[in-house]
């Protein structure tokens, strides 16, 4: 990566002008992204976002920064800045900032392509998304589709990390991304559907993840939801959540709670804070069948890292451990403030973003039952596949997942379609109430906001089908 | 005079002899305090130049934006762009850039620097309101910015906008379960009220000790400017032709239709005082404007870039995206009455000051919920009662904007976390809203 020279030099401006700790990233995104709307190709877009971020530490005050003025004179330029911005706030740090102790690495990572991203054209992306639409109309059948929106993007996130601690980490992850949204419309009723999915690698991830085989289902489910779908009446019932559910189910209600630096109120006003506090370690939030992870090294993940962006080795974290609370997603300074080491959840989405704690991928733990198994015992209840509309307050307490794609449960048989089942639920009585968890595991991908300027991570989230035992369900 | 990325790019595009081209420059001066637990966590300051590029030829078109500002990688950018132009097929949907007119005019309000701006020491002055106010928590952020945008067009526009925005987000804690929250949006630095967003937060805070939870059931809230904001950013953008076009507009296709209560009009300025998002051209280089969305109720106009005009049959509104049109700062025209009258009308009901997290079950429909948070009480008998949470609005916004029985005189300009797109906003009074809450 150029310009690596300037971001060592910075780090040497900032040490001379008085700083107690600096890091430097340089960090490049280059994307390209094709849509199509309706049938007709927008115009494809490209972008290119490359410079250095910077952290000074300087009497217990912390400042971040950002140029993209590079060479030495930008650097340099930059780095004395940030200095004389902590000094002269330094009073104003109430709290003193400090960085836990980690140790330095010399790394240089990344993930592998068969076919590199780069060499994948706006043509090629836009030819791909024509192939999806065929299989769209085809499976909703004539008129029932009027929107469809797609959007296919590739990228690749190079970056170079250095501090004054000795670190020197260079890393480089190529992903692809697709977003859609299905609107299927029928005798005035109407059924929207959002699909996301993606991973790292190359341009084989595309095949990989079966992007078409999942659009033209999608497409067929919401014909399906339109035609056939019948009012559903709530109650207290078994739940069974599929691998969709599941993983947004842990992504909010345990891998954000998780966050160390909202439990100790860094993010109060904007992402809010954590009903969890920080002597909650082995706290029991959930019964023995609980069990939540969060794990950057998932090879092919939209989530994967091998370093975070504070030069630490990525590692698997236990949110939840058989319904306790395991470990917290902590940064260097949110360690230092725990009084522990980082478990290397430090990322940035782009050189002008500050590292700060993040999920990678989040996903409720396989189990040992069959989807079949599950479904047999279940008397009276509801399958909630996946969903749409879903949300969950400041605290990471009371949330909400409504169904898509929904069947009914009667006597240990899958029946028909229901419309909008609503599961509203606290965090504690969702993860006190499984019964228990299928064998298998599947990712979505997501982009995760937070942060103030907002930062979007890539993530997956996922898990097995998991039951939940006599919870309330209410319709929309 | 010396070049820069916009005359590289610009001379590239005509050598690659494009039929049409944009060529815009973004420059960003940015800093911010954000502070937690009464003290600073970090400060910020943001110095970059992005360059945006837009070429067309045979109606074939390409987008980028690159932000490494030399002229070597301009170059090779730009031609990336005509190669990766050249590797699609024809669009359908094509309008040509706007021609020259008579220039543009900027309504003169912004700061001439961000020089007399102390972060540090309104961010204190903010905390310091709070705490006095009766907090014993508080965090927030505030944030400085200065932007300049060059542009040219192929078509011979040229243009320079430079604005200064000040935001401030405070949120107040008096105990764990109570919060308020306070908001200053300004375009200059005189018109910030630290204090006053601070003080406001840390009353709520106090107010809202011992909350209790509230039944199910259907209420009439009162949606305080912050809330209402979140639900008309949401109005602004259903208002984009292309949100119409993909299905993700609740807001009625046809003009004339009905969208709401004979007392909602709301409207999209490119340029007003006090509007943080205010450019006197968009990004095909078209002078902005003011555009009515609802009129009395009634569906006015969408918002329109070329091509999306040219395919419905409607006039540009200066509200280019070249894919999409947004809206810049919408403002939600006053009423004549204020909280104490909307309590008064409320037999039952519920006045929200805050919320978050809003999310569809179909952006078409407009079928959604949202998350109160902070402040929040019941209102019973025309009188405010106890604090209230842990509950949650499920609704839909096209039948809410049918239910608007009273707006507020006072308007503020909220814009934050939640709320992205400017709103200058009333407080507003909702019949009908169903509350539900989660099982414990």
């Amino acid at each position: 990566m150029e310009d690596k020279d300037a971001a060592d030099h910075a780090l040497a401006v900032a040490l001379r002008e008085g700083a107690d700790y600096a890091e430097a990233r340089l960090h490049r995104n280059v994307d390209t992204v094709a849509s199509l709307k309706n049938g007709e190709a927008e115009p494809p877009g490209h972008g290119e976002s490359y410079g250095l971020g910077m952290r000074v530490m300087c009497g217990g005050a912390l400042a971040f920064g950002a140029t993209n003025r590079l060479g030495r004179e930008g650097a340099a330029a930059l780095a004395a800045s940030l200095v004389r911005n902590a000094r002269s706030a330094a009073a104003l740090f109430g709290k003193k900032v400090a960085m836990s102790p980690e140790d330095s690495y010399m790394a240089k990572w990344g993930v592998p392509e068969k076919e590199r991203m780069e060499d994948v054209d706006a043509g090629r992306l836009l030819s791909a998304l024509k192939d999806l639409e065929g299989e769209v109309l085809s499976a909703a059948g004539e008129g029932k589709m009027p929107f469809r929106l797609y959007f296919l993007a590739t990228g690749v996130e190079e970056k170079y990390f250095t501090s004054t601690q000795g670190t020197r980490i260079e890393s480089r992850v190529p992903r692809l991304a697709f977003s859609g949204v299905l609107t299927g419309r029928d005798s005035g009723m109407v059924v929207q559907r959002r699909v996301q999915t993606g991973g790292s690698g190359g341009w084989e991830v595309f095949e990989g993840l079966g992007i078409r085989e999942r659009l033209k289902s999608e497409a067929g489910t919401v014909a399906r939801i339109l035609s056939s779908a019948s009012k559903f009446m709530g109650g207290e019932m078994d739940v069974i959540v599929g691998p969709e559910v599941a993983g947004i189910m842990a992504h909010e209600s345990v891998g954000h709670p998780g966050e160390a630096d909202r439990i100790m109120g860094r993010e109060a006003a904007q992402a809010g804070e954590s009903y969890l506090s920080s002597s909650d370690l082995g706290r029991q939030v959930g019964n023995g069948q609980a069990m939540v992870s969060d794990d950057p090294t998932v090879p092919g993940s939209s989530g994967f890292y091998l370093y975070d962006d504070e030069g630490v080795p990525a590692r698997k974290r236990s949110l939840i451990d058989g319904g306790r609370i395991g470990e917290f997603l902590q940064n260097r300074e949110t360690a230092a403030d725990f009084d522990t080491r980082s478990n290397g959840a430090a990322r940035a989405d782009s050189y002008d973003r500050e590292p700060i704690v993040r999920m990678a991928n989040t996903f409720v733990e396989p189990g040992d039952m069959a989807l079949e198994e599950m479904i047999s015992g279940v008397k009276e209840g509801v399958l909630l596949k996946n969903f749409m509309e879903w949300n969950i307050d400041d605290k990471r307490f009371n949330q909400r997942y409504v169904g898509h794609e929904a069947y009914k449960i009667e006597k240990g048989e899958l029946k028909g379609l229901v419309r909008n089942p609503v599961l509203e639920i606290t965090t504690t009585k969702l993860w006190g109430s499984i019964g228990g968890r299928s064998r298998e595991l599947a990712f979505d991908a997501a982009t995760c906001g937070k942060g103030d300027p907002m930062q979007g991570i890539p993530v997956w989230h996922g898990g097995p089908h998991m039951l939940l035992n006599g919870v309330r369900v209410g319709a929309r | 005079m010396e070049q820069s990325a916009i005359d590289w790019a610009e001379a590239k595009a005509k050598s690659l002899a494009v039929a049409e081209y944009t060529v815009v420059e973004h420059h960003l001066d940015e800093m911010q305090a954000r502070f937690s637990d009464n003290s600073l966590s970090v400060v910020n300051r943001l110095l970059t130049t992005e360059l945006g590029v837009y070429l067309a030829k045979g109606r074939k078109r390409v987008l980028g934006s690159l932000s490494s500002t030399g002229r070597r990688s301009v170059e090779e950018f730009v031609e990336k762009l005509f190669a990766s132009m050249n590797s699609t097929s024809a669009e359908s949907d094509f309008a040509p850039l706007p021609a020259g007119g008579a220039g543009y005019s900027h309504n003169g309000d912004a700061d001439a620097s961000l020089d007399p701006f102390d972060q540090a020491a309104c961010a204190k002055s903010a905390i310091q309101a709070a705490l006095s106010a009766g907090a014993s928590r508080v965090a927030g952020s505030l944030t400085a910015r200065r932007t300049l945008v060059v542009q040219r067009t192929s078509a011979g526009l040229q243009g320079s906008d430079e604005r200064t925005s000040y935001l401030l987000n405070v949120r107040a804690f008096a105990d764990k379960d109570a919060s308020g929250h306070g908001v200053s949006v300004a375009t200059r630095l005189r018109d910030l009220e630290t204090e006053q967003a601070g003080r406001r937060a840390g009353e709520w805070a106090k107010k809202s000790r011992n909350p209790r939870q509230p039944e199910e059931g259907v209420y009439s809230v009162i949606f305080g400017r912050t809330v209402a904001a979140d639900l008309f950013q949401h109005v602004g953008r259903s208002a984009s032709a292309f949100a119409m076009e993909t299905g993700l507009s609740f807001l009625p296709e046809k003009s004339g239709e009905r969208a709401g209560s004979d007392r909602l009009t709301v409207k999209d300025h490119g340029q007003i005082e006090g509007g943080p998002d205010s450019r006197s051209f968009d990004d095909e280089g078209r002078a902005t404007s003011t555009t009515v969305i609802l009129d009395g109720g009634q569906m006015a106009r969408h918002l329109h870039n070329s091509t999306t005009a040219a395919k419905h049959g409607a006039e540009p509104t200066g509200n280019a995206g070249i894919i999409s049109p947004r809206p810049w700062n919408i403002e939600v025209v006053p009423g004549s009455s204020d909280i104490e009258e909307m309590v008064r009308e409320t037999k039952r009901g519920i006045f929200v000051t805050n919320n978050w997290y809003t999310r569809f079950q179909s952006y078409k429909t407009g079928e959604y919920s949202t998350l109160p948070r902070d402040a929040a009480f019941y209102i019973e008998g025309g009188r405010i009662g106890h604090p209230v949470a842990g509950f949650r609005i499920s609704d839909s916004i096209p039948r809410q904007l049918g239910a608007v029985t009273l707006l507020g005189r006072e308007r503020s300009w909220i814009e934050w976390w939640e709320v992205s797109t400017p709103v200058l906003q009333p407080d507003m009074l909702v019949d009908g809203v169903r509350i539900t809450r989660a099982a414990t």
